[in-house]
């Protein structure tokens, strides 16, 4: 017996995602192609479409994995993360995490960094150039003012901290890059993601700037952000060098 | 103020007044970046006929290993596990 319409798209959905659901079957026309295969061809059309768009996002996790393990490796993620909305550049939110739980990956410990940075990158890429904050429009805010100003980052910047040396990793990973090896117990790095006008980019942050960034980030003023920063820390060098990178949103 | 407070307020102060030719190189920081192909919505990278195989994947997929580059990461190959 066909089911009703609403158990109809509620199986198709659990098929689509990978489940066995027979019952399907007899509410789907089969004629030259019978029913069930049609099923498994909208199936496949579906998990291959959305690991395409994964491959995409996530072109630096693919580098480092080969294009099966990839394949795999995506196809595991769809079958429980189908989308949740119509835009694939806005797919894969959740992947980075999914990799860090990823049972067959648990041999590479900074993957699920890797993942974190192409989705940073892929983000920033779809986030507006809208205005930057410029050290001209701060000059004549009295000194009080300046102390307690909160800054907000600019779209699309975002800091990726990891244990390991990431930015090497992403370096060695891109096409052409250089024969020769990374030390993966090599210090981590802190990278600032970045929005340009026509392009995603990350720089190398210090760990005194990372801190910096993140105080800004989780709304602490100019004055707590820099107070927060621990160790050796040239203000005035690191926050003119943010500035010019256009890490943060013009004043509202 | 306290001494901090100044100290911070001058730091800050000074970071918006550097020199411009200071400032421009900022502009030309080396990034690393990175140029999208633009990603259509109703098709990906593959032709909108990609996957109209009638078979779903093969199931030896799941224990296929790790063969990108992470072989240049020393320390970070896989065993299958």
């Amino acid at each position: 017996m066909p089911l009703a319409l609403p158990d109809l798209q509620a199986a198709f959905a659990a098929h689509l995602a990978g489940a066995d659901r027979p019952d399907l079957a007899a509410g789907v026309l089969g004629d030259a192609i019978p029913s069930a295969a049609r099923l498994r061809v909208y199936r496949h059309h579906v998990q291959e479409s959305l690991a395409s768009a994964l491959a995409a996002t996530f072109p630096t996790v693919q580098a480092v994995v080969g294009s099966d393990f990839f394949r795999a490796l995506a196809r595991a993620f769809v079958a429980e993360n189908l989308p949740r909305q119509p835009v694939l550049a806005e797919y894969g939110e959740d992947f980075p995490a999914f990799v860090a739980g990823y049972e067959p990956a648990r041999g590479l410990p900074y993957l699920a960094d890797v993942a974190r940075l192409d989705w940073a990158l892929n983000a920033a890429f779809h986030a507006s150039t809208d205005e930057r904050l410029a050290a001209a429009d701060l000059a004549a805010l009295p000194a009080d003012r300046l102390l307690s100003l909160r800054l907000v980052l600019a779209s699309g910047t975002a800091l990726v901290s990891s244990a390991h040396p990431l930015d090497r990793i992403w370096a060695a990973s891109q096409p052409g890059a250089p024969e020769g090896t990374v030390d993966l117990d090599a210090a981590g790095a802190h990278l600032l993601v970045l929005r340009r006008p026509d392009d995603a980019a990350f720089v190398v942050l210090s760990p005194p700037e990372a801190r910096f960034v993140d105080g800004i980030a989780l709304g602490k003023t100019l004055e707590e952000a820099a107070a927060w920063v621990d160790g050796e820390f040239d203000l005035t060098a690191g926050f003119a060098r943010l500035l010019n990178l256009g890490a943060f949103a013009a004043l509202q | 103020m306290t001494t901090t407070r100044i100290a911070i307020a001058s730091a800050l102060a000074a970071a918006l007044v550097l020199p411009a030719a200071a400032q421009a190189q900022g502009n030309m920081e080396k990034c690393y970046g990175v140029a999208k192909a633009g990603k259509n919505d109703c098709q990906t990278a593959h032709s909108s006929c990609a996957g109209t195989s009638k078979k779903d994947q093969q199931a030896d997929a799941w224990i296929s290993v790790p063969k990108g580059v992470c072989e240049k990461l020393v320390g970070g190959k896989l065993s299958t596990g």
